[in-house]
């Protein structure tokens, strides 16, 4: 996908362009899990070493614990 | 006009003959008939021209004492009558190549057209591509003969007084000058045709040039997220509702705005909007605009002690048909104040 193209390193993907940390068809309880999810996605990008363009998924099960560099 | 066209050819000390590195405070000389490569540029000349002299500069005198090598360039000029400069080819020696660019230069200011031979990233390049004619090169020496083959039509054409065509017909670097033309076929047939070349695998030439983006290294991972500050980037065009500081929407060039968020738990609807207009911001605006830079969940994350701390200020532009050029200098005045304030990591959310 394009920012990874063009050499961003550290990439999370995000639902769609038209709300990229969410999805309105979810419940607000589910949506603001996931909006949780993804921006903990973002917070392993940033402890995770990278060389080249990575993308980071954000998890499929809410997240408990907190990110820790591995 | 008929006859072989007189050439001057520009080369530095190494290339004429002078010396190495040593030599490269030498002063600009000037020879009569072709040295070095500039034999093989009079074989592949032919009768089509004439190398009548050679122009010989050290790398470091050239650039370092301009006016005087200039001088000596006039001087040749006025003493051989070219028709045409020849400069290089200069490879990837930017030295060299600005050398070249810049007796390129003087000889048009005298009314004598040029060429030049370098590879595409040289400084030469860089600093005066809107000027030169130059032929692109590799890094190595075994190109020399396909070099010049590329460089004689040129040099023959410039010599003869006629007017280059587009550079990629012509074969030399563009300068980045339009000019208008007609077309035959309108561009939806043209675009039709690139289409159908791309899906049978031919080849086809775009109209549009891609900008090359530049390739970066990671930074290091952050050390401690616990104790670390991350600052929040929207290029989603993020404004207190009303933008009140009239956020560009769109090809913006002008600096991210700041705004405070100390103290906010979440961005509201009621309170902030995205007027970027390269996409539609009604569900943002109407359900969520964390949606667009997730507050809510980095407060979260921050009382949980994940994050040491949010920056108290994010930034805010609209990356809607942002240029390249515009982007990077954006880029880099947010580094640099993020540097200076000692925050470690940045999430930038795009749309």
């Amino acid at each position: 996908m394009i920012p990874l193209s063009v050499g961003a390193h550290r990439v999370v993907q995000g639902i769609s362009v038209e709300h990229v940390c969410g999805e309105p068809e979810l419940s607000v309880e589910r949506d603001h899990d996931l909006m949780m999810r993804i921006t903990q996605a973002a917070l392993t990008a940033l402890v995770t070493k990278v060389d080249a363009p990575t993308l980071f998924e954000p998890s499929d099960e809410p997240m408990k614990e907190a990110v820790h560099a591995s | 006009m008929a006859g072989p066209v007189r050439i001057i050819h520009y080369l530095n000390q190494f290339f004429g003959g002078v010396g190495g590195e040593e030599k490269a405070n030498a002063p600009v000389e000037a020879r009569e008939g072709p040295v070095g490569p500039g034999r093989a540029l009079q074989l592949a000349l032919g009768d089509q021209g004439t190398v009548v002299a050679t122009v010989i500069g050290g790398d470091n005198y050239v650039v370092e004492e301009q006016s005087t090598a200039v001088e000596a360039l006039e001087d040749a000029i006025t003493r051989f009558k070219p028709d045409v400069l020849v400069a290089g080819p200069a490879f990837d020696a930017g030295r060299y190549g600005l050398a070249c660019a810049l007796m390129c230069q003087a000889a048009q200011a005298k009314g004598v057209p040029s060429v030049a031979a370098m590879h595409p990233e040289n400084t030469g390049v860089l600093t005066l591509r809107k000027e030169l004619v130059v032929v692109s090169t590799g890094t190595e020496l075994a190109e020399m003969q396909s070099i010049l083959a590329r460089v004689v039509p040129l040099a023959v054409k410039l010599g003869q007084g006629q007017e280059l065509g587009p550079a990629l017909e012509e074969g030399y670097l563009p300068r980045g000058f339009r000019r208008q033309v007609i077309r035959e076929n309108t561009g939806a047939e043209r675009a039709i045709d690139m289409v159908e070349a791309r899906m049978a695998g031919r080849p086809f030439e775009s109209e549009v040039f891609r900008r090359d983006f530049d390739l970066v290294q990671a930074p290091p991972p952050v050390p401690d997220l616990s104790r670390a500050t991350l600052a929040l980037i929207s290029s989603g065009g993020l404004v207190p509702k009303g933008n009140p500081d009239r956020l560009e929407s769109g090809r913006t060039t002008e600096l991210a705005h700041k705004y405070s968020i100390a103290g906010l738990k979440e961005f509201t609807v009621e309170d902030w909007e995205c007027i970027h207009t390269g996409f539609h911001a009604g569900i943002v605006n109407a359900r969520d605009t964390n949606y667009v830079l997730p507050l809510r969940s980095m407060r979260e994350l921050e009382k949980r002690g994940d994050i040491g701390e949010i920056y108290p200020l994010f930034y805010s532009t609209a990356g809607n048909g942002m240029a390249v050029r515009a982007a990077r200098s954006i880029g880099e005045g947010i580094a640099r104040e993020l540097k200076e304030a000692k925050v470690d990591g940045v999430v930038l959310v795009a749309t």
